[in-house]
């Protein structure tokens, strides 16, 4: 796969995110480092929601982190309304954080467990010093009203007396705090019950809409992003393989892994589930991954093409980009 | 589903814990049985007691805090009152359990190999070099490839999938002819699960065991069992046939239940169906339907009786006053 | 199934109320010493030399030297709870601070600190205090004796230095995996600073943990300080339970009594110690479980 390239970015007054040859690596032991990201660009509209999709490993989580700055990328750039953060001093980096915020996988994990949902909803709010102590309790009452917690009730409990779902409305509550213009959600629904996930779905939608918010939704799980985004990138081994919006995405996969992707999704449908085919074998490591395209180990339509040559990012039709040599019709 | 004695058979099958707040009813008067060589589906959200009946069905539990009540009968033995002791005695050969987090299952400082080869050396009581070779041939089975280099790997240096596969390599050590999977993909990817869940199901045909699967998810047993059993609140509320369950449904849980799935086919960008509310407090048993609070078709009736086990066609039983009917 | 913060004492196990007992009676003794005793402990009765237990209103008997055992105890309870205090105190709140920073931090200034802690603990205890107590409590001239009140800076002062690896070492381990919370990544990229993020969050988590060990570590420091004056540098003159025990081992096979009991008193204040250590431990343990 591969997916280098510029093609797919935009050229609009209203992109807020712009990410260019974003790479990322860690140090893996002895002089050995792990390329988690690999020269990634993409752009983000505002109000859109840009799904990014992929396996475990796949360097998506690490991609939403470096956007941040947490910690910062090895290289490339990241330019947030026209300010590229990754030149950015502490200080500066940090007048900007209230309009970036994130929602975390485990929902369990990202509160603290000794604190009251009151004080961990607020702790943004204090961070910044917003308002006096009466504003701000006014404040969180109102943002757990919104997502959908009786703040009556929840004040003054704390984290693990919540369920996941109630714990990731707590999370969400929180991100909302600082009113920021860009929210990346990790995986927010994949520790879930499927019958929570929806609600969760549902209430991300409602707060993008009350909150005016731009959305990155990070998940392993086509079906769930298919709901909530507007555009869809596909990611595997640290490189893009294809962006689309989702509709033609779900119908015509042109990569062969989005192709994969697809197929895998568990269908409640005893006649079609028996029918379904499965990708073989997991990711290589990013450690040592294949030359060329990085999925020709596992794709069916590798040829020798895809061992030497990297596939470039190239529209296939109106806003739907692949890096594949031979992608599939 | 035959005339054949069933291999596992629970009958007013009850388990509550002791709490703070007075016993919590995890699990309600239950009868299920499993048949020789079928694949049980057992569906229900966190807290619906899927868990804690299928670990109470194997005599998992703390006997301290959990109380269980009526039959669990394997193979025509009356495990109900069995001491440990002899409960340990169909753990592994007979009965055996995968679990959903296989990092957690798995010891973290020993080698695959010699978690893998424990049961075989002390339940079979095979030599070190015929357990090894076993072990390699069992990793074969659940497809882990170069399996030899992996015995000598420690948890941590393995995926999440390939710890599952482990899992299930181990579970099958003993050749167990009931295996109970409880969560088996849910902290895998969508890729590796499809792959787990495929594994499972022709382990299942090769070997000719039965299967017991635990999920919240009714599209991952969808193409892989045989019956599929909703739970709700501690009780079973509908059971039915694969096939027959998903073309005829009854119960408006089991419904509500399979819109909430986010499917592929649904148009991007709308609202996904949800149950809304949640699950009524363990501690306090309801007068009526314990899906009433919840029920967008309830009743008055629905509030003040609970519904009983009515079945509409063989094997398809379900708890309703007013089921959805064959309107689909 | 909420884990309350109960204020009545029925939730603790019988053996959980007699430690808690124990060490409440063995700390008002020492706050209130003057108030309890107006006898002198080195008073010596003559008609009473070397006598056993419960004679002539001797409670735990005499010594060869004619002292009450009982008053040498009550008067002992004072040094030998400071020496512990302080040292756990201030060994601990070292240990804590250095521990917390360099399992915050990370990196070079971790892998130091990580190696140092390593290598102090490779030294057994008891030998580390004998080792620090011979280089610190060495007289400048031969002639010349180390007063007893700077015998005893130099007991703490050891067994201080003794501490600071075994609860630094906990901290640092409780703020390693506390730091990798997402809850810690959530605050960041709130933009909290990292002073915030380790007073609010890091160290509120992380002292319940080094609670716990710190109380196993009250009892490792009163057998060390016992074992110490056994070996004949501990507190000087019998002012300590170590030191009744060192003062007792002379005459140990006509009076056994007198050391009995200071074992006494010693063992029962660790194991109570060890009792409490376990209570916190598993209530962090239970809060974990949730987690």
């Amino acid at each position: 796969m591969a997916g280098s390239g510029k093609a797919h970015l935009r050229n609009s007054e209203e992109i807020i995110l712009r990410v260019e040859d974003l790479t990322m690596e860690f140090p893996a032991g002895g002089k050995k480092f792990v390329r988690a990201v690999s020269g990634i660009s993409f752009d983000i509209e505002r109000g859109e929601t840009l799904a990014i999709v992929g396996e475990s490993g796949c360097g998506k989580s690490t991609l939403g982190k470096a956007i941040l700055q947490l910690p910062k990328p090895t290289s490339g750039s990241v330019n947030f309304q026209g300010q590229e953060l990754t030149t950015l001093n502490k200080d500066a980096l940090r007048d900007i954080r209230p309009a970036m915020q994130m929602i975390f996988q485990d929902p369990v994990s990202s509160l603290d467990p000794r604190l009251s949902v009151a004080k961990i909803v607020d702790e943004p709010l204090k961070i910044w010093d917003r308002g006096d102590e009466m504003w701000r309790s006014n404040k969180v009452d109102e943002l757990l009203n919104a997502v959908g917690l009786d703040p009556a009730l929840v004040r003054d409990r704390r984290s693990y007396e919540f369920s996941g779902g109630q714990c990731q409305r707590i999370s969400i509550a929180r991100s909302l705090a600082l009113e920021p213009l860009l929210l990346i959600c990790d995986e927010p629904v994949s520790a879930l019950d499927v019958s929570v996930q929806a609600q969760i779905l549902n209430l991300l939608q409602d707060m993008k809409e009350r909150y005016g918010l731009t959305l990155i939704f990070i998940s392993h799980d086509l079906a769930v992003v298919k709901a909530v985004s507007t555009r869809i990138m596909v990611m595997y081994l640290g490189k893009v393989c294809e962006i689309s919006a989702p509709d033609e995405l779900y119908s015509r996969p042109r990569h062969h892994y989005t192709h994969a992707l697809v197929s895998s999704v568990p269908i409640p449908d005893p006649n079609v589930a028996a029918r379904r085919t499965t990708l073989e074998g997991e990711p290589p490591s990013p450690m040592d991954p294949p030359s060329g395209c990085r999925f020709r180990t596992r794709c069916p339509g590798a040829t020798d093409l895809c061992a030497q040559e990297e596939p470039q990012l190239h529209e296939v039709s109106a806003g739907h980009y692949v890096a594949c040599h031979w992608p599939r019709p | 589903m035959s005339n054949l004695p069933p291999m596992l058979s629970l009958r007013d099958f009850s388990v509550s814990f002791d709490t703070a707040r007075g016993p919590l009813y995890a699990v309600r008067n239950v009868d299920i049985d499993v048949a020789d060589g079928e694949s049980l589906g057992i569906v229900g959200e966190s807290g619906s007691g899927k868990t804690v009946l299928s670990r109470g069905a194997m005599g998992l539990l703390p006997k301290r805090v959990a109380h269980r009540s009526g039959t669990v009968v394997y193979d025509d033995h009356d495990l109900s009152q069995a001491p440990r002791k002899e409960l340990r005695e169909y753990w592994g050969t007979g009965m055996a359990m995968i679990f959903q987090d296989p990092m957690t299952a798995l010891n973290p400082v020993r080698k695959i190999g010699s978690q893998l080869t424990e049961g075989l050396r002390i339940r079979l009581q095979m030599s070190k070099t015929d357990a090894a070779a076993r072990g390699i041939e069992l990793l074969n089975r659940v497809r882990i490839p170069d399996p030899a280099a992996v015995m000598e790997k420690y948890p941590f240096q393995l995926s999440g999938g390939m710890r599952q596969r482990v899992m299930i390599a181990i579970a099958l050590a003993c050749r167990p002819r009931l295996l109970f999977a409880d969560e088996p993909t849910t902290a895998l990817d969508v890729t590796v699960q499809a792959q787990v869940m495929q594994l499972l199901s022709e382990l299942r045909h090769e070997m000719g065991m039965s299967m017991v699967i635990v999920t919240h998810d009714l599209g991952v047993v969808a193409g892989h069992t045989d019956r599929i059993a909703v739970m709700y609140a501690g009780e079973v509320v509908e059971i039915a046939p694969t096939k027959q369950l998903f073309a005829n449904m009854q119960m408006p849980y089991t419904e509500a239940l399979m819109k909430s799935i986010p499917r592929l086919d649904t148009p991007s960008g709308q609202r996904l169906p949800v149950i809304s509310g949640r699950l009524p407090d363990p501690t306090q048993p309801e007068t009526g339907c314990s899906f009433a609070s919840r029920c967008p078709y309830v009743t008055d009736k629905c509030r003040a009786e609970a519904p009983p086990l009515v079945e509409v066609s063989p094997g398809h039983s379900y708890r309703c006053w007013f089921p959805i009917g064959g309107s689909r | 199934m909420k884990l309350g913060n109960v204020k009545s004492l029925r939730k603790y196990s019988i053996p959980t109320l007699l430690s808690m007992g124990w060490l409440a009676i063995i700390g008002l003794i020492a706050v209130l010493y003057p108030l309890i005793s107006s006898s002198d402990p080195k008073a010596t009765y003559e008609n009473d030399i070397a006598v056993g237990p419960f004679t002539n209103g001797h409670l735990f008997g005499t010594d060869t030297n004619g002292y009450d055992i009982f008053q040498e105890l009550l008067h002992g309870t004072r040094l030998t709870l400071l020496v512990a205090v302080v040292a756990v105190g201030v060994g601990g709140a070292i240990g804590s601070l250095i521990g917390i920073f360099s399992g915050y931090v990370r990196g070079k200034i971790d892998a130091v600190v990580n190696v140092v802690f390593s290598a102090i603990l490779s030294i057994p205890n008891l030998v580390l205090a004998l080792g620090l107590v011979a280089v610190l409590a060495t007289a400048p001239d031969v002639n010349s004796t180390v007063s007893s009140w700077r015998q005893v800076f130099v007991v703490v002062l050891s067994l201080t230095i003794v501490i600071i690896p075994i609860l630094g070492r906990i901290a640092r381990g409780a703020t390693l995996s506390w730091s990798n919370r997402e809850f810690v990544t959530a605050a960041k990229s709130m933009g909290a600073k990292n002073s915030t993020i380790l007073w609010k969050h890091i160290v509120p988590n992380v002292l319940p943990a080094v609670m716990a060990i710190a109380f196993l570590a009250v009892g490792v420091v009163i057998v060390a300080e016992g074992s110490l004056s056994l070996l004949g540098v501990g507190i000087p003159d019998g002012n300590s339970w170590g030191a009744v025990l060192a003062a007792g081992r002379n005459d140990m096979e006509y009076t056994p009594h007198v050391m009995y009991f200071p074992i006494i008193c010693i063992a029962l204040t660790v194991i109570s110690c060890n009792q409490i250590g376990d209570v916190i431990r598993q209530s962090l343990d239970k809060r974990e479980a949730r987690i």
